[in-house]
C-alpha cells in the first residue's frame, strides 16, 4: 500500500472536521475525493502534509508513520501537494518556483552556494534540469523566466502542479486543480494530470467539486460528508449512491 | 535587426501555441530581457574599471568617501539578506558593526596581532552571534522582532563603555591604520581603498552566488509563502536564522573595515541611530536587489552629512522623509528606479 489512513479524527474547538476516516491508496492509483464544502477534504490533505495534527488515528505512508513528522520532512518522504487557493512564490520566476519544488534533490547550503563549490554547481545544474523537464512537460517552458504572477489563473494552476511534480512525489495531492477555470482549460488540466500520472507512476488524490471532471479522470471515488466517509468505489457506482447524490450532487444529477 | 525581430515574434507565437493563452507580450518581454543583457555586462565592466581607477584619479578625501561607501555597502548587502530577501526587519545591525570594529581595534591596537587576522575572527564571531540570536529572535515577526533587534543595538554601546579596560570606554580606542606594503608604492588611502574594494567585491560575489542558489531561492520562498515552502522541504526557521547569521557576518566584516579606514572606534559611532539609518538605507536603496545596498550606501555616506551642513536636526528629517517618499512612490527603491530607467533607455535604443 502507498497510503493507509485509519481512524483519522480531527477537531477544531467543538467542531469535528474528520471523524474516524479510513482510506487506503494503492501505488499508482488515481483517486477522486469529493464532498460538499466543509466535508473535510482539505483537512485530510493538511493532516497528510503535517499542517494539522489529528487527535486520533494513524497515517502510514509506504513504510513510515506520518504523524509527528515536521512539515519540512514531508517532501523528503515523497509527498507533494497543491493548494486550493494557489501557494506560489510570486517574487520568483516560474522556473525558480519549480526549482524550489526540486529543493529536496539538493543538499548544499549557504556556504557551499556562496563559494560556488563544485558540489553546489553540480546540484544547481541537476535542479535546473529537473525543473526544465517538468516545465516542458507542462508546456510552461516559454514562460520559464516570467514572474509567477500576473499570469492567467489556469497557467498559475499549472505552475503549481509543475512545482509539485518537481518534488518527484510518489503521492501527489491536488486540491481543486480546476477551480475557477474555463471549459477548455479543464480539459487541458485533465490531460496534464493523466500525463503526469502516467509518466511519474505516482499515486494521486484529487479533491474537486467538478463531478464530470473527477468521474472522468479517476478510477476510484471517495466521498466525504461532514467529516465521515460515506462512499468509496468506482465512479459509476459512487455516482448512483443515494447518500452521495444527497450530499454532493443535489437532486437527481 | 529585421532578423532579430522575427526571432522574437517567434518566441511570442510559440508561447501562445504552447500555453493556449493570448500573452504575446510575455514572449516579447523575455526576448527584450535577452537583448538587454550585453548592456548590463558592459555597465558592470565599466563600473569595475572605474572602481579600480578611482583612487588614482580622485583627491584623498573623495577616496576616503568612496571607501566608506564600500564599507557601508558590505553591511547593507548583509542587512538586505534579512530585510530584502528574508522579509524580516532588523534594527540591530549597528551592533554587529560595532563588534566587528572592536575586534579589529582590540586585536591590532591592544594585542598587536597583524591586522589581516582581525577580518576572519570578526567574521566568525559575528556569524556565531547572529546565528545564536537569530534562531530565537526570528520566530517573532513584525514589531516584536523590531523590538528584540532594537534591544541588541541599544545594549552594545553601554557594554563597550562598561568594559573600559579592554575597549577604552567612552574615550574610544585608536586603531593602527594598515599601511601599504612598500613595493606597491601606494599612498595609505589608496591602499585602504583597494583593500576594501577587494573585500567588497568578494562579498558582492558571495551574495550573488548565494541568492542564485538553492539556498537563496529557499530564502525567498520562505518570505513569499512559508507554508508552501515548508511542504516542499525548506526549513523556514533555519533558513531565516542562517540568513541572519550571514547578514551579521557581513556587518562584522564591514565593522572591521570601518575600524581600519577611520583609524578610531568609539561607542558613540555605533548608536541605535546607526542601526536605524542602515535599515533606512536598505529600504531606500531597494530591498531584495543586488544594486540596492550599494545605492543605499551612497545615501548613507552623503545624504546625512549634506543635511548636517544645512542644520543639526535635518539628517533625521531628511532620512525620514525620503523613506516615506520611497515607500509611497518607488517601493523597489533607487535600484528599481534605475532598472526602470535602464529598461526605458534600452527600449528606445532598440527601437531606434
Amino acid at each position: 500500500m502507498t497510503l493507509e489512513i485509519g481512524g483519522l479524527t480531527v477537531r477544531f474547538g467543538g467542531v469535528t472536521a474528520l471523524s474516524e476516516v479510513d482510506l487506503t491508496v494503492r501505488p499508482g492509483e488515481l483517486v477522486g475525493l469529493i464532498g460538499p464544502n466543509g466535508a473535510g477534504k482539505t483537512t485530510l490533505f493538511d493532516c497528510l502534509t503535517r499542517r494539522r495534527d489529528p487527535v486520533a488515528g494513524r497515517m502510514l505512508f509506504e513504510t513510515g508513520e506520518l504523524g509527528g513528522l515536521p512539515p519540512y520532512e514531508v517532501a523528503g518522504r515523497g509527498i507533494a501537494r497543491t493548494f486550493q487557493h494557489l501557494g506560489l512564490f510570486p517574487g520568483l520566476s516560474v522556473r525558480e518556483n519549480v526549482m524550489v519544488g526540486a529543493h529536496r534533490h539538493g543538499r548544499s547550503g549557504f556556504g557551499a552556494a556562496a563559494l560556488r563549490l563544485a558540489r553546489s554547481r553540480r546540484e544547481e545544474r541537476e535542479i535546473h534540469r529537473i525543473a526544465d523537464e517538468v516545465l516542458e512537460r507542462m508546456g510552461l517552458l516559454p514562460l520559464a523566466d516570467h514572474p509567477a504572477a500576473h499570469l492567467p489563473h489556469g497557467t498559475l494552476k499549472r505552475i503549481e502542479i509543475a512545482r509539485a511534480l518537481a518534488v518527484r512525489p510518489r503521492l501527489l495531492l491536488l486540491d481543486e486543480p480546476i477551480s475557477g477555470l474555463g471549459q477548455d482549460e479543464v480539459a487541458e488540466i485533465a490531460r496534464l494530470i493523466r500525463d503526469a500520472h502516467f509518466v511519474s507512476g505516482a499515486a494521486i488524490i484529487v479533491v474537486e467539486h467538478h463531478m464530470e471532471f473527477v468521474m472522468g479522470l479517476c478510477g476510484r471515488i471517495v466521498c466525504l460528508d461532514s467529516g465521515r466517509k460515506i462512499a468509496d468505489g468506482p465512479p459509476d457506482r459512487v455516482s448512483r449512491d443515494p447518500a452521495v447524490i444527497d450530499a454532493c450532487l443535489g437532486v437527481a444529477p | 535587426m529585421r532578423h532579430g525581430n522575427d526571432g522574437r515574434e517567434g518566441t511570442g507565437v510559440n508561447a501562445v501555441a504552447q500555453t493556449g493563452h493570448r500573452r504575446l507580450a510575455v514572449g516579447r518581454m523575455a526576448g527584450d530581457r535577452r537583448r538587454v543583457w550585453p548592456w548590463r555586462r558592459t555597465t558592470l565592466a565599466a563600473l569595475a574599471v572605474a572602481a579600480c581607477a578611482a583612487p588614482f584619479v580622485l583627491e584623498p578625501y573623495r577616496v576616503f568617501q568612496l571607501t566608506m561607501v564600500l564599507v557601508y555597502g558590505i553591511a547593507l548587502l548583509g542587512l538586505n539578506l534579512v530585510v530584502g530577501h528574508g522579509g524580516r526587519v532588523s534594527l540591530g545591525h549597528g551592533a554587529f558593526l560595532a563588534i566587528g570594529a572592536y575586534i579589529a581595534a582590540v586585536m591590532t591596537g591592544r594585542l598587536g596581532v597583524p591586522y589581516p587576522l582581525a577580518l576572519p575572527v570578526a567574521a566568525l564571531v559575528t556569524f556565531g552571534l547572529g546565528l545564536a540570536l537569530g534562531r530565537p529572535a526570528l520566530r517573532l515577526s513584525g514589531p516584536y522582532l523590531a523590538v528584540v533587534t532594537f534591544v541588541i543595538a541599544a545594549v552594545v554601546p553601554p557594554v563597550i563603555k562598561r568594559f573600559g579596560t579592554v575597549t577604552g570606554g567612552s574615550m574610544g580606542l585608536p586603531v593602527p591604520v594598515p599601511s601599504a606594503p612598500s613595493w606597491t608604492g601606494l599612498a595609505e588611502d589608496q591602499w585602504l581603498y583597494l583593500l576594501v574594494l577587494a573585500v567588497a567585491a568578494a562579498a558582492f560575489a558571495a551574495a550573488r552566488n548565494l541568492l542564485e542558489s538553492r539556498a537563496g531561492r529557499a530564502l525567498t520562498a520562505v518570505r513569499e509563502n512559508p507554508h508552501a515552502a515548508e511542504i516542499l522541504g525548506v526549513r523556514p526557521g533555519s533558513h531565516r536564522a542562517l540568513a541572519f547569521g550571514w547578514s551579521a557576518m557581513y556587518a562584522g566584516v564591514a565593522g572591521t573595515l570601518y575600524a581600519w579606514v577611520v583609524g578610531f572606534v568609539s561607542p558613540d559611532s555605533f548608536t541605535v541611530t546607526l542601526s536605524i539609518v542602515l535599515l533606512a538605507a536598505v529600504v531606500i536603496g531597494g530591498p531584495g536587489s543586488l544594486a540596492g545596498p550599494l545605492l543605499g550606501a551612497v545615501f548613507v555616506t552623503f545624504v546625512p552629512a549634506a543635511a548636517q551642513r544645512a542644520g543639526d536636526a535635518l539628517p533625521g528629517i531628511v532620512s525620514g522623509l525620503l523613506i516615506i517618499v520611497v515607500v509611497c512612490f518607488a517601493p523597489t527603491g533607487l535600484a528599481g528606479l534605475l532598472r526602470m530607467a535602464a529598461g526605458g533607455v534600452a527600449r528606445r535604443l532598440g527601437r531606434g
